[in-house]
């Protein structure tokens, strides 16, 4: 059946929903040169219809199921390619604009240059908001309950600034009691974790 | 300019239950506000506005008409605020409330603008279609100039991407995927409280022939499919909840 | 994120694409030169008219529709007048997983079939009567694997939103406050890395 390998990367996407798997050109490259046969023999069978050389409506249906099976190669491809672009923006606003060199290899080349693009775009947005040289987006995630919060650091982090320009050691297994606004990043990439009572 | 920063938040719908004191008296003159009224509006007004704004873009399917008079008024006032902190010791009390206050506002301006930019994302080639059709009908754009351009850049950059992964075909590569928009599902049902008395709105059910009427009363709330009533959405007689 | 999205198929949607990826029973009305590969069965070079095949949703139903229509198709098995029956003597009964997994939408294609609008019907009257028991699922259960086997992709889709919001409002009402986490990507990336890492040593 025409568009199985294509249906492939969808069921891979979609196995993978929060994370990005490896960009499998493999595959793809496959689907493409599905798509390009099938392109082709419709030429050779349009043609020949023209050139009076066959029965000149007899390669209707042939020609018609050809494309229809073009059009689903083509939707499950970009589904692929859309589904990891959303995947990618996410990533975008947990990781923020450095990805972690193990993700980055996932990566198409087109992939990594759309997720530059798509981090300059969103920095270009936020200094444009308000009358204030901009508002940074990717903080205040959540809503604030309380101003000090308690947290454990879960490795060795080393030396760290805090907003008030105080810097601190962070030792594996210790406890602090800081401003919300200086765990936040930190939390979300799993050096500190919350607790609570 | 003293005790400006402390303000009566309505913190029913961020889960807050501290109180902070003193509401003000300081006025915001929003000139460029684009009513007819060009009235002053107290700071708490200001949050308020915000306040309704973020509630309605969170629960709307669809992008709303932009407030970016309101965000930029609040943004001016959170950083008034923020100045002020500044010159308070940083044992006094007061200013660990008065800072409590602007991580607040920083969240519900924060928020609005991300999801904002959420359905700009999602819903790119419709929002920017009908941005069009606004501007040749020369009615007010519902994006602001930022995220606007903001809006266009995402979509040639997906273009551009799209473009490199479809290189391969043979030909002139298909752009049918352009026509095949993500379009939000304006069925959907929300929840919403009346602001005023509203008589006859039609309920849309998706069927071909007229929908029932029904009667809003003030304060009164209802489910109902957000098509029925986007309209009274953007003008403000209904608040979604 | 946050975006509230209610259910809308698009271009995209990896639902919608699996599926229409279900087949179902047709047969031919016309020849189709140089496609009898279609046919598993067969090793000629066309696929002669009469033949009966079981093909992909997404396939039929274009080829089945208008005037110039060259298969004929057929429902789905599950949606016969038997699997019907089924539903209607008891939908909460049934392991709709095992019918399909995607019970709905690809009932949403096939009811194309069915002119009488019987399925139309089965579909909607299955998922009033299951909606009942899948909120009070979400209300009551802890997360248990289990709970899934009986239900569709749509319903899981469902039940998974209900519970969240369940436990939400639990912890809102216990009043903990919310706590910070690591997000989510951060967390499955880690995980990954620690299992990639077992692997090597």
């Amino acid at each position: 059946m025409f568009g199985e390998k294509a249906v492939e990367l969808v069921k891979e996407v979609n196995r993978n929903k929060d994370s990005l798997s490896p960009y499998n050109t493999d595959l793809i490259e496959q689907v493409n040169k599905e798509i390009c046969g099938l392109i082709e023999q419709n030429m050779e069978d349009a043609n020949a219809s023209i050139a009076g050389s066959s029965n000149t409506a007899a390669y209707i249906p042939t020609v018609n199921v050809r494309h229809l099976s073009v059009q689903r190669n083509l939707r499950c491809l970009l589904s692929y390619h859309h589904n990891r672009v959303r995947c990618l923006r996410n990533m975008r606003w947990e990781f923020g604009s450095l990805l972690p060199p193990e993700i980055k290899s996932n990566l198409s080349s087109s992939e990594a240059a759309w997720f530059s693009s798509y981090s300059t775009s969103l920095a270009k947005y936020m200094r444009s908001i308000g009358d204030d040289g901009g508002v940074n987006l990717g903080a205040d995630m959540k809503p604030p309950k309380s101003l000090y919060i308690e947290v454990r650091c879960l490795l060795d982090y080393g030396k760290h600034q805090l907003g008030d320009g105080t810097v601190i050691l962070l030792k594996k297994n210790t406890r602090y009691y800081l401003p919300r606004t200086d765990c936040e990043e930190l939390i979300r990439l799993e050096i500190f974790e919350h607790l609570i009572n | 300019m003293d005790d400006s920063m402390g303000e009566q938040f309505d913190d029913s719908d961020l889960n807050i239950t501290e109180e902070v004191a003193a509401p003000t008296t300081q006025d915001f003159g929003l000139d460029d506000i684009n009513t007819s009224d060009t009235e002053a509006l107290t700071a708490s007004q200001v949050i308020e506005l915000m306040e309704s704004a973020w509630l309605n873009e969170k629960f709307s399917p669809e992008i709303l008409p932009h407030k970016t008079e309101i965000v930029d008024c609040l943004l001016g006032q959170i950083s008034y605020m923020e100045e002020n902190l500044e010159n308070l010791e940083s044992n006094d009390f007061q200013k660990s409330l008065h800072q409590m206050e602007t991580y607040r506002l920083r969240y519900l301006v924060t928020s609005y603008l991300r999801i904002r930019l959420e359905k700009i994302e999602m819903f790119n080639y419709e929002i920017l279609k009908q941005e069009e059709v606004r501007e040749e009908k020369n009615e007010e754009s519902y994006l602001s100039a930022g995220e606007l351009q903001f809006a266009k850049e995402y979509k040639e950059n997906l273009e551009q991407h799209f473009d490199n992964v479809l290189s391969f075909w043979p030909g002139l590569p298909p752009d049918d995927w352009k026509k095949e928009y993500i379009k939000p599902n304006l069925h959907s049902f929300v929840f919403l409280k009346s602001k005023t008395e509203i008589e006859g709105v039609i309920i849309d059910d998706g069927n071909e022939e007229d929908g029932d009427l029904v009667d809003f009363k003030n304060g009164s709330q209802m489910i109902i499919s957000y098509n029925s009533v986007s309209n009274l959405v953007k003008k403000g007689d209904v608040q979604l909840i | 994120m946050s975006l509230v999205l209610s259910y809308s198929p698009n271009y995209f949607s990896i639902d919608d694409i699996l599926a229409s990826q279900e087949r179902t029973p047709c047969k031919f009305l016309t020849n189709v030169p140089k496609l009898g590969k279609l046919n598993p069965a067969s090793e000629d070079d066309d696929l002669a008219a009469g033949t009966s095949l079981e093909l992909p949703i997404w396939l039929v139903q274009p080829l089945s529709s208008g005037r110039h229509a060259i298969i004929a198709a057929d429902l789905p098995r599950i949606y016969t007048e038997p699997y019907r029956e089924i539903l209607k003597a008891d939908p909460v009964a049934v392991d709709l997983h095992k019918f399909n997994l995607y019970f709905y939408e690809f009932g949403l294609y096939a009811k194309s079939f069915d002119i009488r609008g019987d399925v139309a019907t089965t579909l909607i009257y299955t998922f009033i009567t299951r909606f009942r028991k899948i909120m009070d699922l979400a209300d009551n259960m802890g997360l248990d694997p289990l709970i899934n086997d009986g239900l569709d992709m749509l319903e899981r889709g469902l039940f998974f939103e209900g519970h969240k919001a369940r436990t939400k409002l639990n912890n809102w009402l216990i009043q903990t406050g919310m706590q910070l986490e690591a997000a989510n990507m951060v967390t499955n990336h880690k995980k990954r890395k620690r299992v990639n890492l077992e692997d090597i040593i």
